[in-house]
C-alpha cells in the first residue's frame, strides 16, 4: 500500500486530521468521521476514496465512513464530515444537517466555505491556506484554539 | 525502504496527539504540520508563519538540526546570511548578526522557550550553558536587527529563540553518545513520559568534554589550558487543563573552558547556573494571556589559573535575575492583533571585585504590538516598549572607592521601536520593509566591576580596570529593505540593510595612558575605564536561495558585508579592544546540500566561505594587537545510517578542509571528527 499525495482538488487528509486537533475540547477517543460524498459525481467518489485510501494508512483514531449526500440523516453520530468537491447544488442540505449534529465540516472546496456552509476550506496549493468560517463553526459549536486561528484565514 | 518511510510519515502527520494543541496555545510541532513551514512567535508575539513575519528571519527545525554536521547552535547558525559564528575556543563562541563582531557579544539577545539564557552579568551569551541538548530542540528561530521593542534591552541586533519539544501522546526517550578526536567525548539523553491525561514531565541530561585548542606560542595563555567540560540536568513538568496550560521547571548546568575576555585576554573561567521558572497560558476566544517568571542564578569563576605562581587566583561573580512578564494577545478584525505586555525584572550581582558588594538594577517595562492586515495583500506592524531602569549599589563599597557613591543612584528610560510593512506582490511575491530601535544595556560588571591590573612591568602605583555607573544604553538604529519570491519548491531571498550603532562600549586594553584617570587621595591609584569606543554601522545585502526536490535539499546565500567606524586608533599600543570594521569579514558565503530518501543513508555539508579580518589578541608580551585571521573555505560533513528506526549512527566532522580562518579567531580553527549512536524509544 502507498500513500500518494493528493491533487490540489482534493482534500489533503493528513492536514485536515490536524486541523481537528486545534478544536477546543476535541473528541476523545474514537473519531467518528462522515466522508459526504454524491454517488453520481465521479470526481466526488475519487475523491472520497482518495480519503479512504488517505485514512487507511493511518490506523489513528478517524473512523470514517461514505454519507451520500442523499443521505444526510444519517449523519447522527459523527463529529467531523469531510465534503468531497462536486457538492454544491447540496451544500445548504449538509450545512444544515450538519448544525442539526454538531458536526465540524472540512472541505478542499473554497466555495463551500465563503459562503458559510462548511466550517474549514483547505488549499495546498501552492502551499497550505487553511480558511475558517465564523458563523459556520459558531453554527455547529466549534471552537479552535487562538493559536490557530492566528495563523488561518478567518472571515 | 522510501515507501515505508513516507507511510510512517503520513501516518505520524495523522496520528491526533492525546493532549489536544488548541490546549497548549502555541504547539510549535502541531502547528508546523498543519501549516506545512514553521511557526514562530519571536518577531511580534503572536503566532506567524516563518514566511509571513514582518522581519528578517531564520527558523532551524528538528529536522534540519538532526541531520546537520553542526554540534551546537552556533554551528547551527553559522550557514546562514547575515551571521558572523566566531569560535574564538574550543568553547567559547559568539553569534553576531550583521557585523560588529566582539567577544563577549551583548547585542544579541538569546532565550529558551522565552526564558533569558543570555548572561547579564556580563551581558554575553555562554553556549555551552544554556541547558539544552541539541537533540531536544523543536526548532531554533533568529531574528535579525533589533528586536527590543518586543524583547527590550539587549535585542539590539537580533534575537535567538530556542523552542524545545514538549511531551507528546506516548512516552518517548533519546540517548545520544558521541566520541571524537580531540578527545570529544558526549552523552545526552532525554525522557518524556505522559503521567496523566493532559500532564506530562521532562527530563535532560548531558555531559560534554573535550579538548583545547592548541595556541599559538606569540598569544598570551594562561597559566593553564584547560579541557572544555560542560555539564547539565534539567526538568519540565507541563499541565494542560482545558484552555490553560502551565508550565513549571528548573535546571542546572555547568561549564568550564578558556575565552577571550573583552578585553581579548585569554582567561579560564567555570560556570555554575541554575534556573526555576514557571509560566501559566490561557487561552481564549479572543486571544490569550500569559504570566511567565524565572530566577535565573550564576556562580562564575574568572581568571583561573590565569598566574602560574597564584593558581588559585580568581575572581567569583555571583548574578542572580528575577523576572516577571505578563503578556495578552488579542484578535480583532479579520486577522489583525494587538499584544500589551509588561515586565519586571531584578539583576543584581555580588562580588569583592566591584565597587560595592551588590550591584543590582530594576526594570519596569510596558510594550505594545499592533499588526494590522489591510486585506490579503497589505500587513502594518508597529512595537513599541518603554523601559525605566534604576541602578544601585549597596553593601560596604571597596577601597579606595572610584566613584561617588551617589553615582550609582540613577535612573534613565529608553523607548525601543519596530514597524514593518508586508506587500504581497503577484501570487508568490513579498517585499518587506521594517526597521527599528534597540538597545544594548551596559553589563553590571560594565557599570561596577573594579579588578586590580597585573602589568607586565612593575608600576609605582596600582593600576584598577574599573566601571562606570554612568554609561547608558548603547542604541543601535536599523533599517532594511527585502524581496522574497517563492518558485515552486525554491525560495528565493534578497535583503538590503542598514545599521548604526552609537556609543558603543569596549573594555579597556593595552595602552592606557591616555585613558588612565587618577586618584591621589588615600594613595595614588590609576583607573581604567569600561567607556565609549565610538560609533559604527553597518551596511549590506544578504541573498538567499532554499530548496528542496525530491530527497535533496539545498541552500545558499551570499552576504556583504560594509562596516564604517568612528573609534579610536588602532596602532600600538591599542587602548580598546574594538574595531568592527576590523573584525567583520567582508564577504561570506554558505552552500548547504542534504540527500536524505528516507533510507538507511543520509548526508549533509555545509561549505562556507568567509574573507579575511584582523582579531585582538594579547601577545606573549602582553601587548593587544590584531592578528590576521585568514580568508576561509571550511567543509562540514555528516553521513548517517539507520540501523533500525530506533537506532542510528552518524560520522561528523567540522572543518575537513583545516582551513585555519573558520573559527574567526587568533587561535587557528582545527579539525574536529565525531561519531555517535543515537537510540530512540
Amino acid at each position: 500500500m502507498s500513500v500518494t499525495a493528493p491533487s490540489a482538488a482534493e482534500l489533503n487528509v493528513p492536514v485536515a486530521t490536524r486541523v481537528i486537533s486545534f478544536l477546543q475540547l476535541p473528541p476523545s477517543g474514537p473519531i467518528q468521521t462522515a466522508i459526504i460524498y454524491a454517488p453520481g459525481n465521479a470526481d466526488s467518489v475519487a475523491e472520497a476514496a482518495s480519503i479512504e485510501r488517505a485514512i487507511g494508512a493511518g490506523k489513528g483514531r478517524i473512523r470514517v465512513k461514505r454519507i451520500a449526500v442523499g443521505a444526510l440523516g444519517t449523519l447522527a453520530g459523527t463529529q467531523v464530515a469531510f465534503v468531497t468537491g462536486g457538492l454544491r447544488g447540496e451544500q445548504d442540505e449538509i450545512a444544515q444537517a450538519a448544525t442539526r449534529n454538531h458536526v465540524v465540516t472540512i472541505t478542499s472546496d473554497q466555495s463551500c466555505v465563503a459562503s458559510a456552509r462548511c466550517v474549514v476550506a483547505i488549499a495546498t496549493s501552492p502551499r497550505v491556506q487553511i480558511t475558517v468560517n465564523r458563523a459556520a463553526a459558531r453554527a455547529v459549536d466549534a471552537k479552535f484554539g487562538s493559536a490557530f486561528l492566528m495563523l488561518v484565514k478567518e472571515i | 525502504m522510501m515507501r515505508h518511510s513516507r507511510m510512517l510519515a503520513a501516518i505520524a502527520a495523522m496520528a491526533l496527539p492525546v493532549v489536544p494543541a488548541a490546549a497548549q496555545t502555541v504547539d510549535y510541532s502541531a502547528l508546523e504540520a498543519v501549516m506545512g513551514e514553521p511557526v514562530t512567535t519571536s518577531v511580534t508575539g503572536r503566532p506567524q508563519r516563518g514566511s509571513e513575519v514582518p522581519a528578517s528571519t531564520v527558523i532551524i527545525t528538528a529536522e534540519q538540526i538532526a541531520r546537520s554536521p553542526a554540534h551546537d547552535v552556533p554551528g547551527l547558525l553559522k550557514g546562514y546570511a547575515g551571521i558572523d559564528v566566531n569560535r574564538w575556543t574550543a568553547g567559547q563562541s559568539d553569534v553576531a548578526v550583521r557585523g560588529g563582531v566582539q567577544s563577549y557579544n551583548a547585542r544579541l539577545l538569546v532565550l529558551v522557550d522565552g526564558r533569558q539564557v543570555y548572561l547579564d552579568h556580563y551581558g554575553m551569551t555562554d553556549w555551552n550553558l544554556l541547558g539544552v541538548p541539541i537533540e531536544d530542540i523543536q526548532q531554533i528561530e533568529l531574528v535579525r536587527g533589533p528586536a527590543s521593542a518586543l524583547f527590550g534591552f539587549n535585542a539590539a541586533s537580533g534575537v535567538v529563540n530556542i523552542i524545545t519539544k514538549k511531551p507528546g501522546d506516548a512516552p518517548a526517550a533519546t540517548l545520544v553518545a558521541a566520541l571524537g578526536d580531540h578527545d570529544r567525548a558526549r552523552v545526552a539523553g532525554s525522557v518524556m513520559v505522559p503521567l496523566a491525561a493532559g500532564i506530562g514531565i521532562k527530563l535532560s541530561a548531558q555531559h560534554l568534554r573535550e579538548d583545547e585548542r592548541r595556541v599559538p606560542d606569540a598569544l598570551l595563555t594562561p597559566g593553564r589550558l584547560p579541557d572544555v567540560t560542560a555539564s547539565q540536568v534539567a526538568s519540565e513538568l507541563f499541565v494542560h487543563v482545558g484552555r490553560t496550560t502551565a508550565t513549571v521547571g528548573g535546571g542546572y548546568a555547568t561549564n568550564g573552558q578558556m575565552e577571550y575576555l573583552p578585553s581579548q585576554i585569554l582567561s579560564n573561567q567555570f560556570y555554575r547556573s541554575g534556573n526555576v521558572h514557571a509560566s501559566v497560558a490561557r487561552d481564549t476566544a479572543w486571544g490569550g494571556l500569559t504570566v511567565s517568571g524565572f530566577v535565573n542564578w550564576l556562580d562564575a569563576t574568572y581568571g583561573k589559573d590565569a598566574l602560574r605562581d597564584r593558581p588559585n587566583a580568581a575572581l567569583e561573580i555571583d548574578n542572580r535575575i528575577v523576572s516577571l512578564k505578563a503578556a495578552g494577545l488579542y484578535r480583532f478584525g479579520d486577522n489583525n492583533v494587538i499584544r500589551l505586555g509588561s515586565e519586571y525584572r531584578n539583576n543584581r550581582i555580588v562580588g569583592d571585585a566591584q565597587f560595592a558588594d551588590t550591584i543590582s538594577y530594576d526594570v519596569a517595562s510596558v510594550d505594545a504590538m499592533l499588526d494590522l492586515h489591510f486585506g490579503d495583500r497589505v500587513a502594518l506592524t508597529t512595537a513599541a516598549r518603554f523601559d525605566r531602569l534604576w541602578l544601585g549599589a549597596s553593601g560596604p563599597v571597596a577601597q579606595p572607592a572610584f566613584n561617588d557613591p551617589a553615582s550609582f543612584d540613577r535612573a534613565f528610560s529608553r523607548v525601543s521601536l519596530n514597524a514593518a510593512l508586508l506587500v504581497q506582490v503577484g501570487a508568490n511575491g513579498r517585499v518587506r520593509l521594517n526597521g527599528g530601535r534597540g538597545y544594548q544595556l551596559p553589563s553590571l560588571t560594565t557599570f561596577g566591576v573594579r579588578i586590580p591590573l597585573v602589568t607586565a612591568t612593575p608600576l609605582p602605583f596600582p593600576v584598577f580596570v574599573a566601571g562606570s555607573p554612568l554609561l547608558d544604553p548603547v542604541g543601535t538604529w536599523s533599517g532594511e529593505l527585502g524581496y522574497a519570491h517563492d518558485l515552486g519548491s525554491t525560495r528565493l531571498e534578497a535583503t538590503g540593510f542598514y545599521t548604526r550603532t552609537s556609543d558603543a562600549i569596549a573594555s579597556p586594553g593595552d595602552g592606557l595612558q591616555d585613558l588612565l584617570e587618577f586618584h591621589l587621595v588615600p594613595a595614588p591609584v590609576a583607573v581604567a575605564r569600561f567607556q565609549v569606543a565610538g560609533d559604527y554601522q553597518t551596511y549590506g545585502v544578504e541573498l538567499s536561495a532554499s530548496g528542496r526536490h525530491a530527497a535533496l535539499t539545498w541552500r545558499t546565500n551570499y552576504t556583504w558585508t560594509h562596516t564604517d567606524e568612528q573609534v579610536g586608533s588602532l596602532a600600538a599600543p591599542i587602548a580598546l579592544a574594538f574595531s568592527p570594521r576590523a573584525t567583520t569579514p567582508q564577504h561570506k558565503a554558505n552552500v548547504a546540500l542534504g540527500y536524505d530518501a528516507g533510507g538507511r543513508w543520509y548526508l549533509a555539508a555545509l561549505a562556507r566561505y568567509t574573507s579575511p579580518t584582523r582579531q585582538f589578541a594579547f601577545t606573549a608580551m602582553q601587548q593587544l594587537a590584531l592578528f590576521r585571521v585568514e580568508d576561509a573555505i571550511g567543509i562540514d560533513a555528516r553521513i548517517g545510517y539507520r540501523f533500525t528506526t530506533r537506532l542510528a549512527g552518524y560520522v561528523a566532522a567540522e572543518n575537513l578542509t583545516l582551513a585555519s580562518g573558520v573559527a574567526g579567531s587568533p587561535i587557528p580553527a582545527d579539525r574536529r571528527l565525531r561519531a555517535g549512536l543515537r537510540l530512540s524509544i
